[in-house]
């Protein structure tokens, strides 16, 4: 079914919610001088909440198309809208009490959260070329902007420069690929341009010219998604970042961009044929995908294997996790994308756990090298007992959610009988497990002379860490659900 | 070869040959001026292919407006000339190799793939067009572009904020 302008409005609240959010903040921004401080929070976190409640609410029967076709809305598109704005909610609890951003002006913070999470709600629908690409734009700007928001601080303004510049070469290497697409099929809806390709039977030349598509669009969402080799901005923008907004980035842009990948390679680029898409005859774009899966995650654990700064550390690991997501993908089956959807919601708890820590040690300590977190079991046994927690769960250690992620992906891989490719996944894992045991090592372990000051945390950062804590402890219980959960998200527009 | 191909072919050389010229140049100014050719250059491309608003709108903006603010930017940085624009690390053998790859397959491209052509079209004003399809079938992308500006201008705005204003 496709819905015209008017019609769609009924399925648009999250998005519209969250637009006169963004526009009630910049308002109250500039009018209350004295309230802002405490409404702009407030706002912003009604807004997020209103329009989590209506994405839960959406009842839309079957798959459809709205605005003349430019959003695809279907169990595939809900699931990443959910995850989006619950990325959002807690990200937005983090940052209020990080000293980070509270040495500068938070308006505009709140304002952009806002305008970042609504781009990300438009790319996980996106099923129209423009609409994709104009609402990669609105995530990447705001995201510039965001990186850069620590104006005297030297670090994140070169983290936002690096971002523009690999920003805007990727972003022209994938409109490139769109043009050249555009060119094969004379349309720029994903779905058309399906049936197109269908039509015409990709033969001679053209396959190698779609392989090109191939390539450069994935440059695109690679970028996003920081697969290597488009991943060189990653460390340094993350290392530059006020750190909640590191944690925000190493999470929500991650699975909107896979959102985004999954929706252009197998909505448009693949024809469905009952739990396995086939690939359109001549191109073998599945194989890009495993050799990008296969890089990122080695590239990624090798490398953060010598960082000494935390949230480098944790840069080049979420890099491998999205190896690890990116093995979902690859794979073209349900259970393959059910696994990634898995793999996502889990990494959602432990990474943004880990990087609250992060946000939390340096509001007392002022660092992020590892020799200053020698002693910190001592100084706070909850906060490293917490760390620990999300450290194993990102290795994988069976009681933690991380488990469950690696269990769900390695088991598609297996079951595609990709016995290798689960031997690389299997083997970086092991690697993993070394740098995230040496912060263990260097928090339990490690004590130096100092005595032992007590590490005040204020109360609504131990309570956030406990509700990061929760799922991740509980989620290998009740994985039914999510299980349930999941496999009815992947449900695409013209799909299945 | 009619007057078109003539036309058409001088338009292409002065479009890439500016174009290398905004590279290339060592000093800003020059690499500036030289860009005013490239964009002229493209709007005459855009009027070969019979669009004819995107030729008025790629002069009126990027002519009018972009060109106009890169040269203030230009003109009031401190040093103008000798100005050395080269990073450090400078890799000629595999910038090149790389480049000349990207061309090959950029171009083999272009020739050689099976294109959907649409065949010869009768030139017609598209300005109504396009307004009909902003406000019909991408609707929802022009309002999210405004969007996108919006988060531009706050972007902006933080930028020029003085700093002890917080």
């Amino acid at each position: 079914m496709n819905l015209g302008n008017l019609d769609s409005l009924n399925f648009f609240y999250p998005e519209l919610i969250l637009l006169g959010g963004m526009l009630l903040v910049v308002i109250s921004d500039i009018s209350l001088k004295g309230l802002r401080v405490r409404i702009n929070p407030l706002l912003t976190l009604a807004a997020l909440l209103l329009a989590l409640f209506y994405t839960l609410q959406t009842d839309h029967g079957s798959a459809m198309t709205l605005f003349e076709g430019m959003l695809a809305l279907d169990n595939f598109a809900l699931y990443f809208k959910v995850f989006l704005l619950v990325a959002g909610i807690l990200v937005l609890l983090g940052s209020l009490h990080s000293e980070e951003l509270a040495a500068v002006h938070q308006g505009e913070f709140h304002a952009l959260l806002l305008a970042v999470t609504l781009g990300m709600l438009l790319m996980a629908n996106s099923a129209h070329l423009v609409m994709l690409y104009l609402s990669l734009e609105l995530v990447s700007l705001t995201s510039y902007i965001m990186v850069g928001y620590l104006r005297s601080d030297r670090l994140s303004n070169e983290a936002s420069m690096k971002y523009i510049l690999f920003g805007a070469v990727s972003t022209g290497a994938m409109l490139y690929g769109f043009s050249l697409l555009y060119g094969m099929t004379g349309s720029l809806d994903l779905f058309a341009i399906r049936d197109a390709l269908l039509a015409q039977e990709v033969v001679g030349f053209n396959q190698v010219t779609l392989m090109l598509v191939v390539v450069l669009t994935t440059a695109g969402f690679g970028f996003k998604t920081a697969a290597v080799p488009f991943h060189f901005w990653c460390p340094d923008v993350y290392t530059g970042a006020p750190t909640p907004v590191t944690a925000f980035l190493s999470v929500a842009p991650k699975a909107a961009g896979f959102a985004i990948l999954v929706r252009f390679f197998l909505g448009g680029l693949s024809q469905p044929a009952g739990g396995q898409w086939g690939f359109i005859s001549g191109i073998d774009w599945p194989l890009v995908l495993i050799a990008v899966s296969v890089m990122t995650m080695t590239l990624g654990n090798i490398a953060a294997l010598t960082q000494n700064n935390l949230k480098r550390m944790l840069a080049y690991s979420s890099i491998a996790h999205a190896g690890y997501i990116l093995m979902g993908a690859a794979l073209l089956t349900g259970t393959g994308l059910k696994a990634m959807l898995v793999y996502l919601f889990v990494y959602l708890f432990m990474n943004l756990g880990a990087f609250f820590v992060v946000t939390v040690i340096f509001n007392s300590e002022k660092t992020f090298e590892l020799q200053d977190y020698n002693g910190m079991f001592r100084r706070s046994p909850f906060l490293a007992v917490a760390m620990s927690i999300f450290l194993l769960s990102l290795i994988g250690i069976p009681p933690f959610a991380g488990f469950l992620g690696k269990l769900y992906i390695f088991g598609a891989v297996i079951d595609q009988g990709l016995y290798w490719f689960a031997l690389v996944g299997a083997l970086n894992a092991a690697v993993a497990a070394f740098y995230y045991m040496r912060v263990m090592k260097h928090m339990i372990l490690e004590n130096d002379d100092r005595p032992p000051t007590p590490l005040r945390i204020s109360a609504l950062n131990v309570a956030l860490l406990v509700l990061l804590l929760v799922p991740n402890i509980l989620l290998i219980v009740f994985w039914s659900p999510i299980d349930r959960w999941t496999a009815n998200s992947i449900t695409l527009f013209g799909g299945l | 070869m009619s007057v078109t191909d003539i036309v058409f072919i001088l338009t292409a050389v002065v479009t890439v040959g500016s174009a290398v010229v905004v590279v290339v140049s060592r000093s800003l100014i020059y690499s500036v001026f030289s860009l005013l050719f490239t964009f002229f250059g493209v709007a005459i491309l855009y009027v070969f292919l019979g669009a004819d608003f995107l030729a008025g709108a790629q002069v009126l903006i990027y002519v009018g407006g972009i060109l106009v603010l890169l040269l203030f930017g230009v003109m009031l940085t401190h040093r103008l000339y000798n100005l050395n624009l080269t990073t450090e690390r400078f890799q000629p053998i595999a910038g090149t190799l790389i480049a000349a790859a990207v061309f090959a397959s950029i171009s083999l491209a272009a020739f050689k793939t099976k294109w959907k052509l649409v065949g010869e079209k009768e030139l017609e004003p598209t300005t109504q067009q396009i307004g009909e399809a902003f406000l019909s079938s991408y609707l929802l992308p022009f309002e999210i572009a405004s969007v996108l500006l919006l988060v531009a201008l706050i972007g902006a705005a933080m930028l020029v904020r003085r700093r002890t204003d917080v």
